[in-house]
């Protein structure tokens, strides 16, 4: 609750900051102090510190997996905030705004990942959505923003509509939008549950770009900013992701074995579809866009297996996943040259950067030592653990070995081919910013437990 | 079969119908006058159950101010019936089986549903009143309701970045 009110405030203190000072500077550091802010109220929440006693009427359910989601993710924009801080500022004129918008969007996060009724899961996907649509057309000058963020609101609101739609199949048949009274009595599948299942299950796929509700994605996220795309493909998508699992595991579990099936058919196409698109692509923007989705394909593992070790995976694919790719995106929107071309050399002309995108990119890969290996393992053993889906496991590792192809593509591209200097403009604070992120994925990676444990000593 | 269930199939049959004539008008202009005879069927629903002030404020707010807005827009930009950009037969093709599909599994699903043969429950709650509506609103819900407005504050940010200059 500390971050829902505090992110909410400091949205309509980011508006006002632009009034106050015209210094762009300023205003990115109230914002930095902001995040910091909330990530230090979720942390002592964590701790047991409630600023504000609501009474919620168990709408909202802050147990010590959504805090320690929230924390993750506070930190994972903290992140963001400090590397791609001044690449906001050259998309338009209207900074604070973009921030405040920002900051509504981290009240949706920590609403979607510890809502308690169908009706909170609503409002905290809009809150999501509705900023991003105008941050993906906020470059106005530039008609592909436009394009994107046109496409983005109608497939949004499209698949809005279906989610509301499968809500009130839910709640005509249960006559609540309480999870705990949904779970409680779904016990089998009448036919007004299961169409309002159905239709929640698509809706949560398109909200994380799984197939075959992906098209939207790759124009999107090519479309959109770089640094939104940034914040698109990792925050939003993990809280995406946090929403989809707290609902199926708080309303569905007596169920599962029914839609297990379809989710691991989603699965499967997700990952097929999204690695083997990858494959072709020349633009590292839009191959990033695909490889969203094919890293989307490996979370939903979570959604099929569905036990208490999924929500620990979930939690360690977010935080892997998402520090990857904001630093791989840090470095993009600082390029001229957003196909594999432009990384021609860099591994010559800027070693320390190259050698941080190495690790991201190998992060990303999955390659041992790296934060992105064990994320991948947590997820195909949860699906091992799950019994009858060896077939799906196999499909995973056979996509992971796909997207080696296109990710060692870049490394090769800085690494062994010559090109010229490209000028990207660099500090000594950006380039050890990278650093410590590339660090700390190497120390995620060697110790997971680490994270996971932390689910357990908070108690 | 009483009056209230009459008044019940006709305006279900009002809703569908107008509904589906929405969406095949060629029209704009006819599509969105549809669209304000299925808000009034929707809103005569609402009035049905007892909830008056709900079907008051459907009525003001989507069949007047949102619909106006609508013809407003659609004459600005002034559509011409054929200026509508021509699908090609393929694609209307997979259209028509993916929607009939649809159409398919939801009849399907719902033929047997736990509401079958319940026809409107005249008079039975009172939600819908404006002064059970403000408590509910203002006791039980009132969290989602504070928290909407963080909604349309964004919504109103978001409308004046992409309206300024």
């Amino acid at each position: 609750m500390n971050a829902l009110v505090l992110s909410a405030i400091w949205g309509v203190i980011m508006m006002f900051s632009g009034i106050i000072t015209s210094r762009l500077k300023v205003v990115r550091v109230v914002a930095v102090l902001g995040i910091i802010v909330l990530l230090l109220s979720t942390i002592m929440e964590l701790n047991g510190t409630k600023f504000f006693g609501f009474n919620l009427n168990g709408m909202l359910v802050f147990d010590t997996f959504s805090l320690l989601f929230n924390s993750v993710i506070f930190f994972c924009v903290l992140i963001y905030f400090l590397l791609s801080g001044k690449d906001i500022e050259k998309v338009g004129m209207n900074v604070p705004d973009y921030y405040a918008l920002l900051f509504f969007v981290l009240a949706g996060v920590t609403m979607a990942s510890s809502f308690n009724t169908l009706l909170m899961l609503f409002l905290g996907i809009e809150i999501i959505s509705i900023p991003l649509y105008i941050l993906t057309g906020s470059d106005k000058r530039n008609l592909k923003s436009n394009e994107a963020s046109l496409k983005y609101f109608l497939m949004g609101s499209f698949s809005t509509g279906l989610m509301l739609m499968g809500i009130a199949l839910i709640y005509g048949a249960k006559a609540s939008f309480n999870l705990d009274v949904i779970g409680g009595t779904t016990t089998e599948l009448t036919p007004m549950v299961s169409a309002g299942l159905l239709l929640l299950l698509f809706s949560m796929a398109f909200k994380v770009s799984a197939a075959p509700f992906h098209f939207w994605t790759p124009d999107v996220y090519d479309g959109a900013p770089g640094v939104f795309t940034s914040f698109m493909a990792t925050i939003v998508k993990a809280a995406a992701f946090i929403a989809f699992i707290r609902l199926f595991r708080g309303g569905f579990t007596e169920v599962h074995a029914k839609w297990q099936l379809i989710v691991a058919i989603i699965t499967a196409a997700t990952l097929f579809i999204g690695n083997i698109t990858a494959v072709f692509q020349q633009s590292v923007k839009r191959m990033l866009a695909y490889s969203s989705i094919s890293q989307a394909g490996f979370m939903m593992f979570a959604i099929v297996s569905l036990g208490d070790a999924a929500l620990e995976g979930l939690l360690y694919y977010a935080a892997a996943y998402c520090l990857a790719t904001i630093g791989v995106f840090a470095i993009l929107v600082r390029m001229k040259d957003y196909t594999y071309d432009g990384f021609n050399g860099m591994g010559k002309h800027h070693p320390a950067i190259a050698a941080a995108n190495t690790v991201f990119m190998l992060s990303l890969a999955g390659i041992p030592a790296t934060a992105g290996f064990m994320a991948k393992f947590y997820m195909l053993s949860v699906a091992i653990n799950a019994g009858k889906l060896l077939w799906l496991v196999i499909i995973g590792i056979l996509c992971a070995a796909v997207s080696v192809y296109y990710y060692f593509r870049v490394i090769q591209a800085m690494y062994f081919k010559d090109g010229e200097k490209q000028e990207i403009e660099t500090g000594p604070g950006f380039k050890l910013l990278l650093g410590i992120t590339a660090g700390f994925i190497i120390f995620l990676g060697i110790f997971p437990q680490w994270l996971i444990e932390k689910l357990y000593f908070f108690l | 079969m009483n009056v209230s269930d009459i008044l019940f199939y006709f305006l279900s049959a009002l809703a569908i119908g107008s509904a589906i004539l929405v969406v095949i008008s060629r029209s704009p202009i006819y599509s969105v006058l549809w669209l304000i005879v299925t808000f009034f069927a929707i809103s005569g629903h609402y009035i049905m159950m007892n909830a008056q002030f709900l079907g008051i404020v459907n009525l003001i707010v989507y069949a007047g101010a949102i619909m106006v807005l609508f013809l407003f827009v659609i004459m600005l930009i002034n559509l011409n019936t054929d200026a509508k950009p021509q699908k090609g037969k393929w694609l209307r093709l997979a259209g028509t089986v993916a929607g009939g599909c649809l159409l398919l599994v939801l009849v399907a699903a719902l033929k047997n549903t736990e509401v079958k043969g319940m026809g409107v429950q005249v008079g039975t709650g009172d939600i819908g009143l404006i002064n059970q509506l403000g408590k509910a609103l203002f006791t039980e819900y009132v969290v989602p309701f504070e928290i909407s407005s963080i909604l349309f504050l964004s919504a109103m940010v978001g409308a004046v970045v992409i309206g300024k200059k």
